[in-house]
């Protein structure tokens, strides 16, 4: 028997607000009570067409829907059920959101068709309209109640200032701040006032800052981009405080992670812009998000600058650092061999447990060549992640097998490094030398790669190993770093 | 192309103010900006390709002919032919959609047209905010509050 079910509700909430939920495919486990947990196969984006989600229903049961169309214009997408234990066939469904100009609230439909045995018709009818329509749109009203602002939480010094400036057009905040270039010392905290964001710009409130080895070449004046006086610091994660005009599908309470290649994250609250925020997924922890940039690169540089098949080795230059443990053990998802270079044998202990097969001590981040080429009997290394700059470029370049590649992310302070590129004829090499911010100011790549590390860290197949300092502590974080004494990645945590 | 759009929820459901608007004679019935319709040659006035002669309120008068007229889909389009704005090519549709929930309906009502630049922002609020907006208060009045 034929039947068609068309459900429909109205939600107290703008089309943005509601469609900023509803186009991720994957965002039912957010928000529908019958759904304990939603995933896109092959990592897709939640707005790929032809893309596959995989239900896990309260009630036990798998299902596997697959996307069919999608449209931020005419906010509506079409979707079809591959494989679920129900008798429903041929069973499609559309979401199509209208706004209500008149309340700014949204109207939302929901028709689905399918087919059923006889017999089993009504109760599949009643099935749908009330446990999958009407118990979603009962789940979404929830889930977007549960996610409107919180009231900022009272401050030890400045309980009273922050009361009195919420709603009001500045925020005070505290921020680090380098007026000349030298050591870590020259990091000091600052109190300052936040304004209210211009447009297309949101104001957040930080929870975890990643200090990068950029912050310190800027600190040390050694590197373009900084201007004294300057905060440092080009990623930060947090809760959005108020949104300026122009800003779609971004909503004080909304957790966000962010990148930009201008300076001025170390602070308790700032503005930035809206296009540079990636709303974070349930799953995905303040903490965990606090990598983006690292698990960007890791994502940028196994997934584009260069593809290694399965069973490949990859050589990691610091394999126990912020960018290196990341790498690793993304590497390791994808059936990579790693090695790595570390300074000390506990280095190599925490490398080992993050997967790495073979982690070298070396000190100076270059491993003997025998040794490389004992490991691969003789073959050399397929992939080279190079960040000691022109130190070892040589004889990274003589480890490397027939069609290798070397990637070098790190020029060890803004040293020059040549290249003869008759070394590179020996072998059929290639080396390049990728920069995030080039890569990630496509947009649309930015939110596919984010994506992807995300879709890593909820299945806990990539751990972001941090290490913690507040805000006014900015100076031991840079200091950890420069002694080369971390494992995993640096962070500053304003709220902590 | 100057696009127009106006939606609210009426409490009442879609097949009862379907009922009221299907009819495309019946527009001063409701409509508080409207003083009279006939439909020209005494035709049907759910006979596609029809013609409405409308007078306003405000002395007003406009010709607009029935272009389509669906029961299954509670949709009625039609074109201005002659009226005293400066726009042309306008096509206007107005739409239902039963919200099940509640069992009220949700009503869009959208015009597309071309007027000379300088008068879109003008046009756009002559449509919008006032012959649309004033009609679909009058509709929330005539069916109750939500």
């Amino acid at each position: 028997m034929k039947i068609s079910v068309i459900q429909s509700a109205v939600i107290d909430a703008p089309i943005e607000r509601v469609w900023a939920v509803l186009r991720d495919f994957s965002s039912q486990e957010s928000w529908h009570p019958a759904v304990l947990r939603s995933r896109m196969e092959n990592d897709a984006a939640g707005d790929v067409v032809g893309g596959v989600r995989q239900l896990s229903l309260t009630d036990g049961a798998e299902q596997r829907e697959q996307l069919l169309s999608h449209n931020d214009c005419e906010y509506t997408f079409t979707y079809c059920i591959i494989d679920s234990p129900l008798p429903l066939f041929d069973y499609m469904a559309t979401v199509r959101l209208k706004p209500v100009t008149d309340g700014n609230q949204t109207f939302w439909d929901w028709r689905t068709q399918f087919r059923a045995p006889d017999e089993r018709a009504a109760k599949l009818k009643s099935m749908v309209q009330e446990q999958i329509c009407e118990a979603g749109f009962a789940g979404l009203r929830t889930y977007l109640a549960g996610k409107t602002a919180r009231p900022l939480p009272p401050g030890p010094e400045t309980e009273t200032a922050a009361a009195a400036a919420v709603g009001s057009k500045q925020i005070p905040s505290r921020a680090v701040v380098v007026a000349a270039t030298g050591g870590p010392e020259v990091l000091s905290l600052s109190h300052v006032a936040v304004s209210a964001p211009g447009p297309r710009q949101v104001r957040i409130r930080q929870t975890a800052i990643a200090v990068n080895y950029l912050d310190l070449k800027h600190r040390r004046g050694i590197s373009e981009g900084f201007e004294l006086p300057g905060t440092p610091g080009l990623e930060g994660v947090g809760e959005i405080i108020d949104a300026g005009e122009q800003v779609n599908g971004l909503f004080p309470g909304d957790r966000v992670a962010y990148l930009s290649r201008t300076p001025g994250a170390y602070a308790e609250i700032r503005c930035i812009d809206a296009d540079a925020c990636i709303p974070l997924p349930d799953g995905v922890s303040d903490n965990d998000a606090s990598s983006l940039l690292k698990g960007l690169l890791a994502a940028l540089l196994l997934g584009r600058v260069f593809r290694a098949a399965a069973g490949a080795t990859i050589l990691i230059q610091a394999v126990s650092g912020g960018v290196g443990h990341l790498l690793c053990q993304w590497a390791k998802s994808m059936d990579l061999t790693v090695m790595g270079t570390v300074s000390t044998r506990q280095k190599a202990k925490f490398s080992r447990d993050r997967g790495c097969d073979y982690p070298i001590v070396a000190p100076d981040d270059i491993p003997p060549a025998a040794e490389v080429m004992r490991i691969t009997n003789g073959r050399g290394v397929d992939y080279w992640v190079h960040s000691s700059g022109a130190h070892g470029l040589d004889s990274a370049l003589a480890s490397l097998a027939v069609g290798g590649h070397c990637a070098v992310i790190g020029d060890r302070d803004g040293q020059s490094i040549t290249l003869d590129v008759n070394l590179l004829k020996r072998h059929s090499l290639t080396v390049s030398a990728p920069v995030c911010f080039d890569y990630f100011a496509d947009r649309s790549y930015l939110q596919r790669a984010a994506h992807q590390l995300f879709a890593k860290i909820q299945r806990r197949m990539v751990i972001p190993v941090i290490q913690t300092f507040p805000l006014s502590q900015a100076a031991e974080a840079h200091q950890q770093i420069e002694s080369r004494q971390n494992l995993g990645a640096v962070v500053l945590t304003p709220g902590g | 192309m100057v696009k127009v759009y106006r939606s609210t929820v009426l409490n009442a459901p879609a097949d009862r103010v379907w009922r009221d608007l299907r009819d495309f004679n019946g527009l001063a019935n409701w409509h508080p900006l409207i003083l009279s319709s006939r439909i020209e040659n005494s035709h049907p006035a759910d006979k596609v390709g029809c013609v409405r002669y409308l007078q306003l309120k405000d002395g007003a008068r406009v010709r607009e002919k029935l272009l389509s007229l669906s029961d299954y889909e509670y949709t009625c389009t039609c074109a201005i032919l002659e009226s005293p704005l400066d726009l042309s090519d306008y096509i206007a549709t107005l739409r239902l959609l039963p919200v099940t929930e509640g069992n009220r309906c949700f009503i869009e009502w959208s015009a597309e047209f071309d007027c000379p630049p300088e008068k879109v922002a003008e046009l756009a609020d002559t449509v919008g905010g006032g012959l649309f907006q004033a009609g679909l208060d009058a509709l929330k009045q005539r069916y109750g509050q939500t």
